[in-house]
């Protein structure tokens, strides 16, 4: 039904949609041959080393296997090192609390918990390590707990099989028609840097919608932060991309400061263009050079190899052409001109170094020394909380029920519910996904207790139990290519293997498999139930109110963190935190545009305000300017700490009052006021427009010469 | 070098070890390789690395067993 789609593949033109059936085909029906066989090799392995529960490595087979080896070998690395971690705190708190079940699992509860948290501040499979951190103390203890004697060839065997079950499933999926992620990384890499040039070459003419310029925006931010997050399961797959991976996060911190100075060149074109037309052409007339540098044409317009000289030409020639057209300007436009001339010539160095590390690395040679840079995250600590608190009640609400009742499989019921109440705490649909899981698991256990019961006491030896249990089991990884049941086919893999408990001898215990069985579900259901008692807070409305305050806090930390790497880390928070909230809004709603108003704001006002502080640290600008400039700075960081119509004035105020301060001393030391002076201009454009998210705060000051 | 070597208290076998060093002897290779590239000569590059890992980890785990 798949084996065979090559001739169709290469003529497409007769039935378009079966070649595409077929190639979707193929790569599940690979990606399904590639987890059965890793399965079955784990599983011989498992039982020729004599390990307990060959179905422990089995299962971590199935949850590590992923169409893409990248994101094997990442996930399996931090499996690893879960495991690891949690087999030895299970084992130091046996070796504490041996004798005393209540305060055991009151501990073990509290370290569930923790880790559980630690899931939710952290992207990428990094949050994977915690989980298991935390459910792999409770899988070595509790099987343990009876006889706390025993808890050390628990926790031995739970890491042989874990890293058994790693260490096969990352050779099979390296090996074996290994799909590339490095590819996906390269494809998303090349089209992010197409767009990015296409966009800032096709805006040439100058001004933008704002509903484009927010597309544009979106679009940016999720280039940068998905890169990030390819960058770093590639590392894990390949060397090479290991050895220039700090090259590639300075690469895209380039791109985020070329991104955010491209912005706000157009936004004071745009503002410009409402107030001054004659100086919004003539900055366009300035951007003109810049367009044509980045259009060599015949092909290669997307070329970082012949536009990164063509932009270092192009930087040379801007400031005397700045000069040519600021003496057609009558002289109280100056001001606003310079500082658009600032900028333009800022985007057209930052277009330099960007375009130039991109070809260096496509090139494909590393020279120099490598450069160590981060792409911090935002996180949001209450969430976290919120996650913590519900892993505690539920562990221990189980815990109390289990050791009120003696029931025998509530160990059982307690792991299931552990593992899946941090799998879950960090998904934005928990309950969807549970329901899915357990309609997953429910028939993943039926499909067992079939294979046990009447297919498995026929057979002996290993290639009956592979006739045995194949058919069944490869409807699960089959289930999970499946884009349209997400976790159901997770869900069956595990309740399938779980269930079937492997053994060599082979155990046939019907009561124990229905007990089991029984727990289990109740294990998920719980989880079910905990996550109605204290609800998810990823995606929720107040989750989302709570990031919207972080992301304008973005420009006090601008305004008051220390500047060493400031502009790296407020680039790369910010779009994080853009993107956490971004990914949980629908787009096109009200909530979405308001959001996009102020992200596009906070980037603004931040990025200028770093630039000034930046201005006022470096160069000897007169005292009186800088005390003024830094009151400005203040002002502008109260504004996005609590947005108001009161502090809009202040901020407006106390920038005019610098501007006025800059002006007067900008005679004695041209140098080094004549920067500060645009910086303080462009963030008083900022405040002003009417258009952004400062609009309804803005009240029209006073006149000045009216007053008195 | 022992067999088994005592961690703590907790007896270990001397191959993990030797297992564990040879990872690291990897990522160090590896780092080295991919500075410079070297895997775009080889056929089918995760193969060439297993079997650099296999010739060391069974040299390594044949000195230990001599």
């Amino acid at each position: 039904m798949s084996a065979v789609p090559g001739p169709s593949i290469t003529k497409p033109a007769r039935v378009p949609w079966l070649a595409a059936f077929l190639v979707e085909e193929r790569a599940a029906w690979i990606f399904v041959a590639k987890t059965l066989l890793a399965m079955y090799i784990t599983c011989w392995l498992a039982m020729l080393f004599q390990l307990e529960q060959p179905a422990t490595a089995m299962i971590t087979v199935a949850i590590v296997m992923h169409p893409q080896s990248g994101m094997v070998l990442a996930k399996s690395f931090y499996r690893a090192i879960g495991t690891l971690a949690g087999s030895l705190f299970g084992l130091a708190l046996m070796s504490v609390f041996p004798q005393q079940r209540e305060l055991f699992l009151l501990s073990l509860s509290l370290w569930v918990a923790i880790c559980a948290g630690g899931a939710t501040l952290y992207r990428n499979f990094a949050a994977y390590g915690f989980v298991l951190a935390g459910y792999t103390a409770a899988i070595v203890t509790l099987p343990a707990i009876s006889d706390p004697l025993n808890v050390f060839d628990s926790a031995v065997m739970r890491v042989s099989e874990v890293l058994l079950g790693i260490i096969v499933s990352g050779v099979v999926s390296d090996l074996i028609f290994p799909e590339r992620l490095r590819e996906v990384l390269r494809r998303s890499a090349r089209e992010h840097f197409a767009h990015f040039i296409d966009f800032a070459r096709g805006s040439t003419g100058g001004s933008i919608a704002r509903a484009d310029m927010e597309r544009a925006h979106m679009r940016f931010v999720r280039a940068a932060v998905q890169l990030e997050d390819l960058r770093a399961s590639v590392i894990f797959e390949d060397p090479e991309a290991r050895a220039r991976s700090s090259r590639m996060r300075l690469l895209n911190l380039r791109y985020m400061a070329a991104s955010t100075s491209f912005q706000s060149v157009h936004h004071l074109i745009n503002r410009l263009e409402r107030s001054r037309p004659d100086v919004a052409q003539a900055l366009i007339a300035l951007y003109s050079p810049i367009g044509k540098a980045l259009s060599p044409g015949q092909g290669r317009d997307q070329d970082p190899g012949v536009l990164a000289p063509r932009l270092a030409e192009c930087e040379d020639i801007l400031p005397p052409m700045a000069a040519q057209l600021r003496t057609s300007l009558p002289p109280e436009t100056w001001l606003e001109f310079d500082t658009g001339a600032g900028l333009l010539r800022r985007f057209a160095s930052e277009m330099r170094d960007f375009t130039a590390l991109e070809a260096s690395l496509r090139e494909g040679k590393l020279r120099g020394t490598v450069e160590t840079v981060r792409f911090p995250r935002g996180n949001d600590f209450a969430g976290a909380s919120i996650s913590v608190l519900r892993t505690f009640l539920t562990m221990s609400a189980l815990s109390v029920f289990w050791l009120m009742s003696g029931w025998p499989f509530g160990s059982s019921a307690m792991l299931l519910a552990t593992i899946f109440s941090g799998l879950f705490g960090a998904s934005a649909h928990p309950m969807s996904g549970i329901v899915n899981t357990m309609i997953g698991y429910a028939s993943g256990m039926l499909a067992g207790y079939i294979v046990t019961f009447w297919l498995l006491p026929g057979g002996d030896g290993f290639t009956m139990l592979i006739i045995a249990t194949m058919p069944l089991l490869m409807i699960g990884p089959y289930l999970s290519t499946r884009a349209t049941l997400p976790g159901v086919g997770a869900g069956y893999t595990l309740g399938f293997v779980y269930i079937l408990a492997l053994k060599n001898p082979m155990v046939y215990d019907p009561t124990h498999f229905l007990n089991d069985a029984i727990a289990q579900i109740v294990g998920l259901g719980l989880t079910a139930v905990a996550f109605v008692f204290v609800p998810a807070v990823t995606g929720t409305q107040w989750q989302r109110r709570r990031q919207l305050g972080q992301l304008r806090r973005q420009v006090v930390l601008a305004a008051t963190a220390p500047l060493e790497g400031l502009l790296y880390r407020f680039e790369s928070v910010n779009r994080d935190l853009f993107h956490q909230i971004v990914s949980h809004t629908a787009s096109g709603s009200p909530e979405s545009r308001s959001l996009l108003a102020w992200a596009l704001a906070v980037h603004e006002c931040g990025r200028a305000v770093i630039e000034l502080r930046r201005d006022i640290a470096s160069s000897n600008v007169p005292h009186e300017v800088s005390v003024c400039a830094e009151e400005a700075v203040r002002a502008v960081a109260h504004l996005y700490q609590a947005p108001s119509k009161a502090y809009w004035l202040e901020a407006d105020q106390a920038v005019e009052r610098a501007i006025a301060a800059t002006a007067g001393k900008l005679d004695l030391a041209r140098s080094a006021c004549q920067p500060t002076l645009h910086h303080l201009h462009l963030l008083r454009s900022a405040l002003r427009d009417d258009e952004s998210a400062m609009g309804p705060f803005i009240q029209l000051p006073p006149e000045p010469s009216h007053a008195s | 070098m022992p067999r088994e070597i005592a961690l703590a208290d907790a007896f270990v076998p001397g191959l993990l070890l030797v297992f564990v060093a040879c990872l690291l002897m990897l990522w160090v290779v590896d780092t080295i390789v991919g500075r410079f590239g070297l895997y775009r000569f080889v056929w089918h590059p995760p193969l060439f690395r297993l079997a650099i890992f296999v010739c060391m980890f069974g040299a390594a785990g044949l000195l230990l067993f001599r």
